[in-house]
């Protein structure tokens, strides 16, 4: 039966004075957060530990993790004097946009963070970043490719260290000049539609091959969660082509690649830009994937401090492969806590100045930022060889010959 | 067959709502009781309990609008996304080409999204049951596909927003309006000779037909009506994000977690969505620190809600009151 | 777009005609537990992703060929499926179509999640000798895997039409999908009759699965494409009609490839979806299914 009306009559109007009463009080409405009490040094990160890009999300996890770990080793951060220890609160966004921009928002407002590391990929860092730079919350990330970063917006606190596409872009051509193998000069193009995947492969790479004296005979798009690439293959296979240049994640660098194989596409130089660096690439090709070659922005042979030891941590907690991923992640996450240290202080704005005035070497290599918040990574060409990488070029970093042909 | 079934008529049966004012006042006083307490939350509370109010309330919209379809209606959309992603898109560019301001440009969101509707209904409202689901599913993924492929709309890449953001609190309001707007909404369906034809639509639409109910029409209203409530949360979205692409606002997520809202709530309720977004984002916010197994712990915590209350978490609250009360 | 050459359309006509039959085994079960139960079963994408990594696992840890091990992959998926439909969706049946839709969907983010934890979310791919060489028929190359997999999935669609039109189950299994209540009224264990199928349907899925992991390459979450594929060859090829989902399955499987010819290899799911579209609004009944 019905209560009678004039009973919740009352209650709503108790309920309504209350409300006001308590907004007559309370001043105007909450924005800020305030910060945290103090006793630690909080830095906040959401990344993809579900869904498509949980990959990607547990090497982040671990290069996060494991800077962390060595500043609260040697005792933490100080901060006014006192030493404080760091903490790092993970939350997993699902390869979600919409989950990272909540995320970010509950890790300033619930956790208190000091400051905040990126997720990974353009959509997912981005979604971050603007909520970051509103929040006048210091934001440092990697795995987000420059001009998909600079495109968006200028940024106030938002940072960002990894590579420009362009010059990933023109490792194939450098590594074929310099090794001075001889081809048919005739480039196919396979790429994916994602911010990079245009930029590379629909702009950079027929840009470069055509002063480089090559001729482009095919060119294909096709979206992310492309599974069956036969009429590219077959369209690249007509082509003609000794070169073949792709830009695809992984799962579709490993399908287009055996079906090359299937449909007797054989040329000289595969180039497979993003999908073949993680070693998943070559577990799930086996001998298919010799030859194949990737940009990379990071080999723990290269000569930076640091870098070979943080592989062998890697390969010795987790029992897995080593991934440039690590470093990248370490090496965001060492930067603003260095930051932080230059800093002496939680305070966000002085963190965030400290981390604009940084220059140094860490184990991913030299970052200095830019004025346009960016830190440029040097990028070299590896290929895969008997299972594992090698790189090939430039030749002053190049620990062993290009092979030739890739198939 | 459908969720809500007629209940038996055994034990004394609830007196049947008479429409008009005094029948709809409970209702009213609880709206406005709500309206008032949000609109006070982000005086009382922080960012925090406003960004996880805005979740709330963004699903209850959400909910709300699929139950007056679905629930109410029998159109068992797996589509929704659809919706969501072209309020989200029509928002942003006429915010950045025409500078409309935000409540023009979510009106514009829920206008295009209605407007889609109308056009898919023909073909759309041929199907019946599980048909129409499975058509729902796939009109929304190969719009996703559509968005993904054609750069018109920035293709993979998406569009930024190039409107003033707003903060916290403001988003909360707006998506307490636009949840209280929809509620009202079904409410006053509900109070009107029109839910019975929906009702009817739902239970047998040959019968209705037959008996002359302008089954189509009365379709297409609540889809129409479900399909703007959509567009405007995600115009709202949009202006939340900053930044929209095709994978997070034409994403699958947004369809299924507004089935399991409605659905745990209870489907063919009024509080039904309320609830069950409440429990929905509470779940989920008491499972943060578990960030490696939240996502499965969550499938898990519905698979067995549903399994032991398949009428939804309201459902089955108010067919234990009402057993209480007549048992 | 572009107007390709005769050749190019030999090829996908070819090749998309023998991967349409492995689209069309990996439907069958979709087919089954729709067509049966009326059940509008979300997580069928993972049940075939399953099978891809059940394949996996096997052949890595036991070891023996995957081809060989597919029965195995098929037993194994059966007693996952069996006691998911006794215990979480046989109850819920009495309760419309919403309830159990859901718990399907809850069980793919489960399954999905599973998955990640016991295999992390690289790329798998198996790689075989038959999985890499390719034959030619004529002026056209296919891969010999395609052929292999036309072959099974022919092989098992034939089977399980005429377990369900010439055995004594399947007339049971058509009773109990016609009409459920005359069916129990007559004897027909229905429930255990659900039962069966969903295990069956898994079983199928998988079996699929397995082989498209040798086509292609998996991750957790590769399921999604599947479940859409699926009930386009559902609803192309009429619900419950065995023979109507391997028509349908190849004919799907031409449609994608000539989209992928002439639009490019990303319209393909889209050019799928569209076929779905029309065929729901135009003959939703399918190729075979008779008027509701």
């Amino acid at each position: 039966m019905y209560r009678p009306v004039h009973a919740r009559l009352v209650r709503a109007g108790v309920a309504t004075a209350l409300a006001v009463a308590l907004t007559a009080c309370g001043g105007g409405p909450k924005t800020d957060s305030g910060s945290n009490n103090g006793d630690t040094i909080v830095i906040g990160a959401s990344i993809p530990l579900s869904g498509p890009l949980a990959g990607f999300g547990s090497f982040q996890k671990w290069g996060y993790q494991h800077a962390v770990d060595e500043v609260n080793a040697a005792g933490g951060i100080e901060i006014d004097g006192e030493k404080k220890k760091v903490e790092l609160k993970l939350l997993d966004d699902k390869t979600d946009p919409n989950v990272v921009s909540s995320n970010t928002q509950t890790l300033i407002s619930k956790d208190d963070v000091d400051a905040l590391l990126g997720s990974c990929t353009p959509a997912l860092v981005t979604a971050g970043a603007v909520v970051a730079d509103r929040a006048k919350v210091p934001f440092v990330t990697g795995c987000s490719p420059l001009t998909a970063f600079t495109s968006v917006q200028d940024w106030t606190y938002a940072w960002d260290i990894f590579f420009l596409e362009p010059e990933i872009a023109a490792l194939p051509f450098q590594t074929l000049a310099e090794s001075g193998q001889k081809t048919n000069g005739k480039v196919a193009i396979l790429h994916d539609n994602g911010p990079d995947g245009q930029v590379v492969g629909g702009q950079v790479w027929p840009a470069i091959a055509d002063q480089s004296g090559f001729d482009v005979v095919a060119n294909v798009e096709f979206p992310t969660d492309n599974t069956d690439f036969s009429a590219a293959v077959q369209k690249a296979k007509d082509s003609g082509a000794d070169v073949l240049l792709v830009d695809a994640v992984t799962p579709q660098a490993v399908s287009i690649r055996k079906q090359m194989e299937t449909a007797g596409y054989h040329p000289k130089f595969i180039q497979m830009e993003k999908g073949a660096e993680p070693v998943q690439f070559a577990e799930a090709l086996g001998d298919l994937a010799n030859g194949v070659t990737v940009g990379a922005y990071w080999d723990p042979s290269f000569d930076y401090p640091g870098a070979a030891e943080l592989a062998t941590a890697f390969e010795k907690e987790t029992g897995q492969t080593q991934s440039q991923h690590i470093a990248d992640s370490y090496t965001a996450a060492k930067v603003l806590l260095d930051a932080i240290a230059a800093a002496g202080s939680t305070d966000k704005e002085k963190i965030n100045a400290a981390i604009g005035e940084t220059d140094g070497d860490y184990p991913v290599g030299p970052v200095k930022f830019a004025d346009d918040h960016t830190a440029k990574l040097a990028v070299a060409e590896v290929q895969w060889q008997d299972g594992s990488t090698v790189v090939v070029s430039p030749a002053d970093q190049a620990t062993g010959d290009l092979l030739f042909p890739a198939s | 067959m459908s969720l809500v079934e007629s209940r038996p008529a055994a034990g004394p049966a609830r007196p049947a709502p008479r429409p008009g004012v005094r029948a709809a006042a409970p209702a009213v006083l609880s709206l406005l009781a709500l309206l008032v307490i949000g609109m006070a939350l982000p005086y009382l509370v922080g960012p925090y309990q406003q960004e996880v109010g805005y979740r709330v309330v963004q699903l209850a919209a959400l909910a709300t609008a699929w139950n007056l379809m679905a629930g109410y209606g029998g159109l068992v959309s797996l589509g929704s996304a659809a919706f969501i992603g072209i309020g989200a898109y029509t928002a942003a560019e006429t915010g950045n080409n025409y500078g409309w301001p935000l409540v023009a440009c979510i009106a514009a969101g829920a206008v295009v999204a209605a407007l889609f509707s109308v056009v898919v209904s023909p073909a759309m409202f041929r199907l019946r049951g599980l048909y129409f689901t499975i058509g729902t599913l796939a009109l929304a993924e190969a719009l996703r596909l559509l968005m993904i492929n054609i750069g018109t709309f920035g293709g993979a890449s998406g569009i930024v927003l190039r409107t003033p953001a707003l903060e916290v609190y403001q988003l909360f309001w707006w998506a307490l309006v636009i949840a209280l707007l929809a509620t009202v909404v079904v409410l006053v369906v509900l109070a009107t000779p029109a839910s019975l034809s929906l009702r009817s639509v739902r239970d047998d639409e040959d019968v209705a037909k037959q008996m002359g109910v302008f089954t189509f029409r009365t379709k297409l209203w609540a889809f129409a009506t479900a399909s703007a409530v959509m567009g405007l949360v995600g115009g709202l979205q949009a202006t939340k994000l900053g930044v929209i692409e095709p994978y997070g606002s034409f994403g699958i997520s947004w369809s299924v977690d507004i089935v399991a809202v409605a659905i745990i709530g209870g489907l063919g309720t009024r509080c039904g969505p309320w609830v069950g977004a409440l429990f929905y984002v509470v779940l989920g916010e008491l499972l943060r620190d578990y960030p490696e197994v939240h996502t499965a712990i969550t499938g898990i915590v519905l698979v067995l809600v549903i399994r032991f209350a398949p009428s939804g978490i309201w459902g089955t609250a108010a067919a234990v009151v009402m057993e209480r009360r007549h048992g | 777009m572009h107007l390709p050459d005769v050749q190019d359309l030999l090829q996908a006509t070819v090749t998309g005609g023998l991967l349409g039959g492995l689209f069309a085994l990996t439907a069958l079960g979709l087919s089954l537990v729709v067509g049966v139960m009326r059940l509008v079963n979300l997580v069928h994408g993972e049940l075939v992703v399953l099978g891809a990594y059940i394949a996996f696992w096997v052949t890595g840890n036991v070891g023996g060929d995957p081809l060989v091990m597919l029965p195995v992959v098929a037993l194994v998926a059966a007693a996952l499926g069996a006691p998911v439909q006794r215990l979480l969706l046989q109850p819920l049946a009495r309760h419309g179509t919403e309830a159990p839709l859901l718990t399907t969907f809850a069980l793919s983010v489960v399954a999905q999640n599973l998955l990640i934890l016991g295999f992390t979310g690289n790329t798998r791919s198996i790689d075989r000798d038959y999985t890499r060489s390719l034959v030619h028929l004529g002026s056209v190359t296919v891969p010999t895997i395609y052929l292999i997999s036309f072959a099974i999935s022919a092989v098992v669609s034939l089977a399980v039409h005429l377990l369900v039109t010439r055995s004594a189950f399947g007339r049971r299994l058509r009773a109990a999908s016609e009409d459920p209540v005359a069916a129990s009224v007559v004897g027909v264990r229905v429930g255990g009759l659900h039962t069966i199928t969903y295990a069956m349907a898994a079983a199928v899925a998988a079996v699929g699965g397995a082989l498209l992991g040798m086509c292609f390459s998996f991750t957790p979450t590769s399921g999604i494409e599947y479940l859409l594929t699926g009930f386009t060859v559902v609803v192309l090829g009429g619900l419950g009609s065995v023979k109507g989902t391997f028509v349908a399955g190849v004919a799907l499987g031409l449609v994608e490839s000539w989209g992928a010819v002439v639009m490019g290899d990303g319209y393909r799911l889209f050019v799928g979806l569209l076929v779905l579209l029309v065929f729901l609004t135009v003959r939703p009944q399918g190729l075979f299914g008779r008027t509701a």
